[in-house]
């Protein structure tokens, strides 16, 4: 067992954490205890859990209100027994994949049938979708006449193989954007559900997906800076973060208690936690630098939490740059965690004092929205979906450099009342934005929408509900 | 009986309590400067500028101080101009009973700012100005009243999204300035002086949350 964990922890930590937080001197020298190079994860992280069942939507009540869940049974009221397809290209996997496990089953209890479906392909069409989704981002590529068939002939294998009777077909990200070519009359309605980031595209590519683009009803983007000029509708779906899931359901104070003894964090000081990729994107380097520089004036500890080291050569690399940086600091804990830990990802988020997002560059940030979600006081860097989530100053804090990251985290711990309350304000964002329940709304509207139920006018045109 | 309540008399019209969701629309018009958002300011339909001063409020209904509408937010984020960013935010989007009104005094701050800072149009915002739109759904809910004691157990259950639809946007409906749960207080229940208290409540020094406490508060005062 580490040293730390043998602190008295007659001071519960909130109470801790807020006393050290009014501290302004310089703290007390810890000892130092030399860091293991890598500390030995516990052993029931090593093995995938079952998945628990998804829940149902009743059990969201609790944290929405019986209203708005009210709210969706009646949206879906117009809608019942009429059918929905999903497609997209992976089962498992994925934040797509990850959403639509949940979706999927809530839309049927709404008695709106819907079925997800995953295209099949080679290997020869997933390198050539791969080279898609980078290009899309704006990486160097050459389009070639055999990508561009191989794009088309997996497409057309799979149009053949799979029927579209439904109402409303949605088609996810770009690789079964050619599916569009089965839609044959006005009565069902498509929409290209896009969930990365197109405001770069490499115009080749784009210019090859965009006539297919363009046939669909309607497109949604999950951020205003990533959409395209298109000449059809598009719809602004935020990502969103299911609450009842392992990674963001309430957690006893003792399962935390427990996490946080097996990786060697100590709650009864303050805790100051990335989670994400070992991924120079996410700045994991700069965050050391940041904590180094606020730990001349306020005792912390730093836990990087993360995966991508052992499945990714260039994750190996980044978390030996990170350990580099970390030097022999005890108080930085470093934790190559797999996929599979989304219990102990949500333990550690909960214990954290303060959580910090330090991207680079980014598509939305789910893990700000978690951490909000967690009513924590979240330090992010103002790229992609970010800004989306945290407004300056009110529901987190926006930073663009690491002196910037460092000063915030210097300003959180000592003013706790003011962490307290954007953490408290983020919490109520992402209830009201980002939710999975919201998601389902936003599909519930865009069906309602898409069907002939016209939005209503600005209310300047209506008659008075009274 | 209060001497608020002395008019009161039994309403002869229901009040129904509805709702209303928004589904958010990607605009065609971005503005990557000032002088590029007037221009946007001035071509944008209604809809984009009711998403971005009503629907934003309801958004962001949880914030007590600081956040007014996305266009003074936008001016201090990503342009820098706190002189803008005040005088946006001070615009109280209940002054205003059409979106038109509410663009043209929109719009003159920018040209009048722009005016006297005629060096802050050119220079490129942090992040660009997207203009998006609402897709308004109206949605009935199970609540209506025929009494204000039955008004008042309903309004402490509602959704947030109720209190907003007949708080902040009825005016663009009555084109009026006041909103339904004054109107009817006053009008079939003849308690006019609540209905003026509720008039008063400033939205922009109150979470969504605390506007309802304060109207319920307001009605339960003047049953007494």
């Amino acid at each position: 067992m580490n040293p730390i964990n043998n602190r008295a922890t007659a001071v519960q930590g909130e109470e801790f954490r807020a006393a050290v937080a009014n501290e302004v001197a310089p703290p007390q020298p810890i000892p130092a205890t030399p860091r293991p190079a890598s500390r030995p994860l516990p052993k029931y992280v090593t093995t995938p859990p079952s998945p628990p069942p998804p829940p149902h939507l009743d059990d969201y009540a609790a944290i929405i209100g019986a209203q708005q869940v009210a709210t969706l049974r009646y949206l879906a009221e117009e809608l019942r027994g009429r059918h929905v397809k999903m497609v997209n290209s992976t089962a498992v996997g994925g934040g797509v994949a990850e959403m639509l496990n949940r979706l999927v089953p809530l839309l049927s209890e709404l008695e709106v049938p819907t079925q997800w479906d995953v295209i099949t392909g080679g290997n020869d069409f997933f390198e050539v979708t791969k080279a898609f989704h980078n290009a899309l981002h704006g990486a160097p590529y050459e389009l070639t006449k055999s990508a561009r068939d191989i794009f088309l002939m997996y497409n057309e294998q799979n149009l053949h193989r799979m029927k579209f009777g439904e109402e409303f077909v949605v088609i996810h990200d770009p690789q079964p954007a050619a599916l569009i070519r089965a839609k044959k009359d006005h009565a069902s309605k498509w929409i290209w559900r896009c969930h990365i980031d197109l405001s770069n595209p490499h115009p080749d590519v784009w210019q090859f997906l965009r006539p297919f683009i363009e046939q669909y009803d309607a497109a949604i983007f999950s951020s205003q800076s990533f959409a395209r000029q298109l000449s059809i509708p598009q719809y602004l779906f935020y990502p969103c973060i299911d609450p009842l899931s392992e990674k963001n359901k309430e957690l006893t104070d003792s399962f935390v208690q427990q996490i946080c003894d097996d990786f060697g964090i100590d709650r009864t000081r303050p805790i100051v936690t990335q989670v994400s990729r070992f991924d120079r994107l996410k700045d994991p380097v700069g965050v050391v630098q940041a904590y180094k520089l606020a730990k001349k004036y306020v005792d912390c500890q730093l836990v990087l939490a993360g995966g991508g080291a052992t499945d990714d050569p260039e994750g190996a690399v980044v978390l030996q740059e990170v350990k580099e940086a970390a030097g022999d600091d005890p108080d930085i804990i470093i934790l190559d965690l797999p996929p599979w830990c989304a219990l102990e990802i949500n333990a550690i988020q909960r214990a954290s004092t303060i959580i910090i997002q330090k991207s680079l560059r980014e598509g939305f940030g789910l893990t700000v929205t978690e951490a909000l979600w967690k009513g924590k006081p979240t330090i992010a860097g103002a790229v992609g979906g970010i800004p989306n989530q945290i407004v300056h100053k009110l529901t987190g804090v926006l930073v663009h450099s690491v002196e910037g990251c460092a000063f915030q985290i210097r300003y959180l711990l000592t003013h706790p009342e003011f962490a307290r309350r954007i953490g408290a304000a983020g919490r109520e964002h992402v209830k009201e934005n980002f939710l999975m329940t919201t998601n389902v709304k936003r599909w519930l509207l865009l069906f309602r929408i898409l069907s002939g139920k016209k939005p209503v006018p600005l209310p300047s045109e209506t008659a008075a509900s009274v | 009986m209060s001497t608020a309540s002395l008019n009161r008399h039994d309403p002869v019209k229901a009040f129904y309590f509805n709702t209303s969701e928004h589904l958010l629309r990607i605009g065609r018009e971005r503005a990557n400067n000032l002088a590029e958002f007037l221009q946007a300011l001035q071509d944008c339909p209604d809809d984009s500028i009711f998403q971005h001063t009503f629907s934003t409020l309801q958004e962001h209904h949880f914030i007590r101080q600081g956040f007014s509408n996305d266009f003074a937010h936008w001016s201090l984020s990503a342009c820098h101009e706190p002189i803008l960013a005040e005088q946006l935010a001070s615009v109280d989007v209940r002054e205003y009973t059409s979106i038109s009104g509410l663009r043209q005094h929109m719009v003159e701050i920018v040209h009048t700012f722009l005016n006297e800072h005629p060096r802050s149009g050119d220079r490129p915002a942090h992040e660009p100005f997207y203009f998006c739109a609402a897709d308004l759904v109206v949605l009935p809910t199970p609540f209506v009243t025929m009494t204000p004691e039955s008004f008042l157990e309903a309004l402490r259950k509602v959704t947030i999204h109720s209190v907003h639809h007949h708080f902040i946007e009825a005016r663009l409906r009555l084109k009026l300035m006041t909103n339904d749960f004054s109107e009817w207080l006053k009008e079939e229940a003849g308690l006019e002086q609540a209905a003026a208290a509720i008039d008063r409540i400033d939205i922009y020094t109150n979470t969504m949350e605390g506007v309802r406490q304060q109207i319920a508060g307001i009605v339960e005062r003047s049953l007494n």
